[in-house]
């Protein structure tokens, strides 16, 4: 569904990914794990189209997305949930739900998904009117996490969405990212710094190391390999 | 007697600053709304001003709306084709120019970009207002209608004594400036498309992954806010002289008006520019009329030495 070849991604000069491949299919859980600086945000940019690539491909159901505009590849049915939660913050609750369903298919299904978003996450609905920027960080994630649901996305991009959270708070919100892929076959990417959980949950999952892929597979290989246990699950 | 010499005297100010403080107002909305969502600080905006002020000159006298319409109507009207004119000119000029250095192309760049938009609108000002001058002549204009040198009575009151004039061309004025504020404030706060240019303000990134399109959502922010200063403009014509460098005089007001209401909120900068039209009218009664701007820059300035977030402004709340 998700195909991407061959990526290389430069800052100036200084080159954020090389050459990096993943493959996603339609349903799936993947994980993207690694250091802070290995590229796993600017992959994200890049499928979104924030950031331009200076090779390789990236497909969407066959469609070449680099000749996408990035704003109409949300309306494909790719959400990107950002690094650093990135509500709107001065608009309210309820009207960044609205925003996240600016797109075609978010605003067809809307009532559905709005319910479903606050059954997910009943907070929201009590704050429905309180504006974004005075939610605590927490409830910015669920939002930020809302937000990209009111799309009625195919793909869901999550980054980083457990980042300065506490320890609770980080569970509640991974449990219902899990709760998403199972009830709605939402093909999930996750980035995540709690590598345990991510590769845990995950379909299949990418190491990323300096701009690299050094490292991928399905769930079972991965929770088993030698390295992965020693650089990132401490054992 | 003296006292209620005194007393007509500031009432009448008062007047006069409510009627054309709130043309003013309608003219900072249009500024506000331009720096809310893009963060572009147009030194343009006096001049689209003057193009209003033409633009509904010429459409009230070609298309005979004074004879048609009559004096309330014709001009108002002239003065919303000229908006409606003045708009597709700001969606040419974002198209052509300003998307070169606003937006998302712009953002997380050194500077944001502001250095190359400075440049730009103080470019744009300076050939609108000499090119105004090549193709309208110095000769300073006016919309003559019956309205501008009459006025409705308020009284007398208190007795037989006591009477307040509002001429009729600046009630006109104020009633529409009012109106057009009100609408944008309900378009901005509750249609979809206002809700896009705040979350495009807000946070141009996250708006794109929205799939909102932030160059499209500043182009009208950027052609909506120059056709609601043309409107302004096109209203202080019937009862304002004009010619090509009037922008200069207004861009103060506006800039003041839009730095008190602090800076980016589309209310405070209506509440800004009002403030300026009671400062302007208001210190006519002490100081001789040529002081008049000077009078505005000392409030302005007092203001921002002990509020710098603008009389009316909010932290929290943008736009
Ligand atoms: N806008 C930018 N300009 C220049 N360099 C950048 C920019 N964004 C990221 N980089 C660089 O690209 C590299 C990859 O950054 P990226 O944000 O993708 O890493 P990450 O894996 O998401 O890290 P983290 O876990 O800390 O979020 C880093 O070296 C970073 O400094
Ligand atoms: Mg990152």
């Amino acid at each position: 569904m998700l195909s991407i070849k061959s990526l290389t991604v430069a800052y100036g000069g200084l080159k954020a990914l090389v050459d990096v491949t993943v493959e996603v299919a339609e349903g799936q859980f993947i994980a993207i794990v690694g250091p802070n600086g290995a590229g796993k945000t600017t992959l994200f940019k890049t499928i979104s189209g924030i950031v331009q690539p200076v090779s390789g491909s990236v497909m969407f159901d066959g469609k070449d997305l680099l000749s996408i505009p990035p704003s109409e590849r949300a309306h494909l049915g790719i959400a990107h949930v950002p690094e650093g939660r990135q509500v709107f913050r001065s608009l309210t609750v309820l009207e960044n739900l609205e925003m996240g369903a600016h797109s075609m298919r978010g605003r067809a299904d809307w009532a559905r998904n709005l319910a479903q978003i606050l059954e997910l996450f009943p907070v929201l609905a009590e704050r429905r009117d309180q504006l974004a920027g005075t939610l605590s960080g927490g409830e910015q994630q669920m939002l930020s996490i809302g937000r990209g649901l009111a799309s009625s996305p195919r793909v869901l991009m999550l980054d980083e969405p457990s980042m300065g959270l506490a320890p609770t708070i980080a569970d509640q919100i991974f449990e219902r990212i899990e709760e998403i892929h199972r009830e709605s076959k939402i093909t999930i990417l996750l980035v995540e710094q709690r590598v345990a959980e991510a590769l845990e949950a995950c379909d299949r999952g990418y190491v990323l190391e300096s701009g690299r892929v050094v490292l991928e597979g399905v769930h079972d290989t991965l929770i088993r390999d030698e390295r992965v246990k020693r650089a990132y699950l401490g054992m | 007697m003296n006292a209620i010499v005194i007393t007509e005297n500031i009432l009448q100010a008062l007047a006069a600053g409510i009627l054309v403080g709130s043309v003013y107002g309608l003219m900072c909305v249009g500024l506000g709304l331009i720096y809310g969502v893009m963060r572009v600080i147009n030194f343009a905006q006096g001049d689209f001003l003057m193009l209003g002020m033409y633009a509904t000159l010429y459409l009230f006298g070609w298309l005979s709306l004074g004879q048609y319409l009559g004096p309330y109507l014709g001009p108002v009207v002239a003065a919303l084709l000229g908006a409606v004119i003045l708009y597709g000119f700001g969606v040419l000029l974002h198209s052509t120019l300003l998307s070169r250095v606003t937006g998302i192309r712009v953002a997380g760049t050194e500077s944001e970009g502001h250095y190359p938009q400075l440049i730009l609108t103080l470019g744009m000002s300076l050939i609108i207002a000499n090119g105004g001058l090549i193709v309208f002549g110095s000769m300073p204009q006016g919309i003559r209608t019956p309205l501008s040198a009459s006025a409705w009575e308020i009284g007398p009151l208190i007795g037989q004594d006591l009477s307040i004039f509002l001429n009729k061309a600046r009630s006109v004025a104020f009633i529409v400036s009012v109106i057009v504020a009100i609408l944008l404030y309900l378009f901005i706060s509750r249609s979809r498309t206002g809700k896009t240019l705040r979350a495009a303000a807000d946070n141009p990134e996250a708006a794109t992954y929205m799939g909102i399109n932030v160059d499209r959502a500043y182009r009208v922010a950027f052609a909506l806010g120059i056709a609601l200063t043309a409107i302004a403009g096109g209203l202080v014509a019937t009862y304002y002289p004009f010619q090509p460098y009037v922008g200069l005089e207004f861009v103060i007001i506006m800039y003041a008006g839009v730095v008190l209401g602090g800076f980016g909120s589309i209310v405070g900068a209506f509440w800004g520019g009002l403030t300026i039209g009671l400062v302007q009218q208001l210190s006519t009664l002490i100081l001789p009329v040529q002081l008049q701007n000077a009078a505005i820059f000392v409030v302005f300035l007092l203001i921002i030495l002990i509020r710098p977030e603008g009389l009316f402004g909010r932290n929290a709340e943008r736009v």
